[in-house]
This record gives structure tokens, sequence and C-alpha cells, in this order.
């Protein structure tokens, strides 16, 4: 489904702001460099679109933000807007990561203590159907997580949702991407 | 026809055998209710309501930011309906609940939610409409009292409170939507449920059914998102589909991101300039119609264009892109970008005038 075209762009807008400050920068920045900022810029830009709002959106301010180099901090700033930065940096830093972290490092300890003793028992359940079906769907959710940016501190249902959200937002993001390179490569042709 | 007010309680409104009836009377509901909802809202900007407007799956998603508010659009809604059908005009009360609900949550500060079950309501309701009429009967024969706090199963699920809704003997499907529309109603302390017949009735039990039955909605929303999963069934499949899908995207924003490096000796990129490149070509790309909205403020088919031509020198290519937009872009109407422009338009110029000046 098409991304609503508000979404595209405000995040236009806001990409382009990011995109500014490294026009003032340093000068001749490499291929590599030039992707890694367009590519930065345009995920804070895809986050800040909901505003602190998402898990997504908060991982990846929080990626663009801790990069080394004072040049991303004011990345994020600028594209944020200094109001919304505080607030936003707020709910990244103190509901962040470090209590999800904690959180599932001991549900990881705990689900391990108990594991053990569950396959014990359950092993002669191996072939049961619905017992595969689990496995697998518990795999697939596994990977769903490593991919969306701090998934691993979601349960099953936020993930879902912010499965939803951020998809949504990739494509807005993608659509804007791929129009900007086409028109870029024709406007320079000749 | 009958005034809409919102107590206009009455048995002889249940009896909706007269389907024309019932469909008139919901649309005056529908058209006051959003009424109620814009001059609730008008404070938010246009162009959330109005990309909201666009598109049912992204609105769920926009709904899922406020708290399972997102559940009454997923799947339920129909039901829900019939759980008032005994005792108000179902589309009535639901709807000045919801309006009511709403309303508290626009303090929260949810107000993009709020725009966005507007339009849901009134399209989910007429198809709700016929399963209503029909339903509504049953329901209410069964049920002598309206209002009931039926020796139910209680549950301590998720900490909100139900919505003392519960027809006497509607089963089986009326227990999910309760639990989920119990799950939407405001932050309440209990969820009341009903178990079905022949299942556990331990909280645990139910407490996992309805987990479940949260995940299954949005999965369902998701495989409505991801294009080709609605066929498949089985959890695991629809989520290879997914994570395939999110796998792609992610893909594709590292090489367009390459391309533009690629493309460009500076970073930034000159839109103007873009723009007043006279090229047919840019007829191709979908660029100018997603552009279009932003720097062309109230683009009009047949109006002038006159103001706009020294601007941007795009008279012909205006005409063009306008014919195009509706061929290429295979899921532009030409209501949506009329809206999209209309709302940008105040942005657009500002947006224009600001890179201007940038660059």
């Amino acid at each position: 489904m098409r991304p609503p075209s508000s979404l595209r762009q405000e995040f236009l807008k806001k990409w382009m702001m990011g995109l500014q400050r490294y026009s003032t920068s340093k000068k001749n920045m490499s291929i590599l460099e030039r992707k890694k900022a367009i590519k930065l810029s345009a995920d804070v830009a895809i986050a800040s679109a909901r505003n602190g709002t998402t898990c997504w959106s908060r991982a990846l301010i929080a990626n663009g933000y801790s990069k080394d180099g004072g040049d991303d901090k004011h990345l994020v700033e600028q594209i944020l807007g200094p109001e919304s930065e505080r607030l936003i940096m707020k709910k990244v830093l103190t509901g962040g990561a470090s209590v999800c972290n904690k959180r599932m490092r001991s549900k990881k300890i705990l689900k391990r203590s108990c594991g053990i003793q569950r396959t014990r028992k359950f092993a002669p359940q191996v072939a049961l159907a619905s017992s595969i079906a689990k496995r697998l769907v518990r795999k697939r959710t596994q990977i769903l997580r490593s991919l969306i940016p701090g998934g691993e501190f979601m349960n099953d249902v936020t993930l879902i949702e912010e499965t939803l959200d951020y998809i949504i937002s990739l494509r807005a993001q993608v659509d804007v991407m791929r129009s900007l390179a086409s028109a870029s490569e024709l406007a320079s042709e000749p | 026809m009958e005034p809409n007010t919102g107590t206009a309680e009455t048995r002889s409104n249940g009896t909706a055998s007269d389907g024309d009836d019932v469909a008139a009377l919901e649309s005056l509901q529908f058209t006051d209710e959003i009424h109620r909802l814009i001059s609730a809202t008008t404070t938010n900007n246009a162009s959330s309501f109005t990309a909201l407007l666009e598109l049912p799956a992204p609105e769920a998603v926009e709904l899922l930011h406020s708290p399972e508010s997102a559940k009454l659009m997923a799947a339920p809604a129909p039901n829900i309906e019939d759980f008032k059908a005994s005792f108000h005009f179902p589309s009535n009360s639901g709807l000045i609940e919801r309006a009511a609900r709403f309303s508290l949550f626009a303090g929260v500060g949810n107000n993009n939610n709020n725009t966005s079950n507007s339009p849901e309501t009134p399209s989910n309701n007429p198809s709700a409409n016929p399963q209503k009429a029909v339903k509504s009967e049953p329901a209410e024969t069964e049920s002598s009292e309206p209002l009931v706090s039926d020796p139910t199963v209680e549950k301590r699920c998720i900490k909100r409170k139900d919505r003392e809704k519960k027809v006497k003997g509607s089963t089986k499907k009326s227990k999910t939507a309760m639990n989920e529309s119990s799950e939407d109603a405001e932050k309440l302390p209990y969820v009341h449920v009903r178990a079905r017949r022949g299942q556990a009735t331990d909280s645990h039990s139910l407490a996992e059914r309805a987990r479940r039955e949260k995940i299954n909605a949005r999965m369902k929303l998701l495989q409505e998102l991801v294009p080709g999963c609605s066929k498949i069934s089985g959890t695991a499949l629809v989520l290879d589909e997914i994570i395939n899908h999110v796998q792609f995207l992610q893909r594709q924003v590292e090489i367009l991101s390459m391309r533009l490096a690629t493309v460009n000796p500076r970073i930034d990129f000159d839109l103007d300039s873009i723009f007043t490149t006279e090229s047919g070509s840019l007829m191709d790309s979908n660029f100018p119609s997603m552009v279009m909205p932003l720097v062309w403020p109230e683009v009009q088919v047949n109006g002038n264009r006159q103001q706009y031509q020294q601007q941007w020198h795009f008279d012909a290519l205006q005409q063009a892109v306008w014919g195009r937009e509706e061929v290429c872009n295979n899921y532009i109407t030409p209501e949506n970008s009329l809206l999209s422009y209309d709302s940008s338009a105040n942005s657009a110029t500002l947006h224009s005038n600001q890179m201007k000046m940038e660059l």
C-alpha cells in the first residue's frame, strides 16, 4: 500500500534539512562517506517523522546519536528541531536501551535456565506438528527482531505493531529516495 | 427521518428490518459524528487527516499508536455493534462512545488517531449495518435486559475495564470482540471475558487467548500490508514473507543511498535546480508526482497556471504530468492527489521559500 503523501513530504523536508548540514561542513567527502551521510540523515529523518512515538524510531535516532563524531549529534538536533529533540532524546536515553538491556538479559537468563529443564522433559514431543510450528514461528520472530531496529526489546505484540509502522515508513523512504535519485540522475545527464 | 440524537434509544429502532431506514439514519449519524470529530480536532494539521484518508492499512498503523484503538478497526467493528444492538440503536451508541473516547484521547494528544477513526467508522459501519440489522434481532430477543453485568468470567487481564455491554446469549465471536473492544476501552481496571463453550476458564488461558487474539489481529493487518501475503495461510510462512519484505526494503535504502552518493558530488541536493531543468524526461520519473504536492500549491487542472509559469516554467510539464500521474502511478487517484495538493498548499509555499533561501 502506498504510504501517505504527508509522510513522504515530511520525510523529504527533514531529510533535506539534514543534508544541508553536510554542505556547510567538510567538502570532498569520499563516496562511501557520502553514502553513509545520506543514509544516516535519511534514517534519522524517517524516524523523526514518528516523533518518538514508536520504539523503532527511538532506536534509529539513538543509533544516529551515538555514533562517534559530534557531527551526527548536530545532525539529529537539526532534523528533529531543538525542543522535540530534547523530548525525544529524553525518551530514548531514559526509557530506552539501558533498562531494556537489563530486562532482556535477565529474561534470557531465566529462559535459558528454564529451557534446560524443558527440553529434557519434552524431548519426545518433537514430532508434534504444533510444536514444530511453534518452533518455526519462534525462529522467525527472532529474525524479525534482529531486523527491526530496537526489536530485541519488544514483546511479540509490540513487535508486530512496530513492524507495521516500520514497513510503511520504509516504503515512504524508498519512494522518496528513488524519486530523488532518478530525478537527479536525469537532471545531471547532459 | 428520526432525529439522530445520541440518546435515541428505542426498541423500534432495533427492529432494523428496514435496511433503507437504517442506512439513511446511519449516514446522518456518520456525518454528525464526522462533524463532531472534525470540530474536536480542528487543531490538527489537515495533512495528517487527508493523509489518513488515503489508505486503511496505514491508518490502522496510525491507530496502533493510540492505546490499541486500532483493534476497533481491525476486525471486530461489526461484532461490537451486535452488543449495542440490544439496548441502543447500534451505530448511535457505538459512534457516541467512540466520539467520547476520541475526545478523551484528544487531550492526550493522539489527535491523529482520532481523526483516523472518523473516516474509518463510516466506512466500516455501512458494511456492518446489514449484519447489525440481522444480528440485532436475535440478540434482542434473547436478552431481556439491556445493560448486563452478567455473571461472566471476570478477569483482570490487561487492566482495562469492559464496556458494560454484554448481551446474554451471544457467544463465540462476540467474546473476541469483547476482549478486543474492552482492551480498546479507555484505561480502566478490568477486562471481562467470557469463556467459549468447551474451553478452559482459568485466568491464565484467558489471558493467553486474549493475547493470541491481539497478535492474530495484528498479523492480519500485516498480511494486508505486505503484498502477496493474503493468500498464504500459516503464521510461519507469513512471517517469512514479512521478513523478506523488510530485508528487501532495507536493501533498497542502501542501494538508493549509494546511487544518490554517486550521482552528485555535492551532498545537498538542489531541488530547485532539479526542477528547473527543462526536460520532458522528468515526466518519466515519479518525482514530479510526489514532489508536486510539495512545491506546487493548488494545482488545478483547468485553472490558471500563469502565476506559476514565472516561477517554475513548467506549464506544459504540469499538464503532461497531471495526465501521466493517473497512468503511471498505480495507486494514486485524482482525488487523492487533489487532496494532498490542497492540504500541502501552505506547507508547500513555505517549504519552497525556505529551500530557496537556503540554497
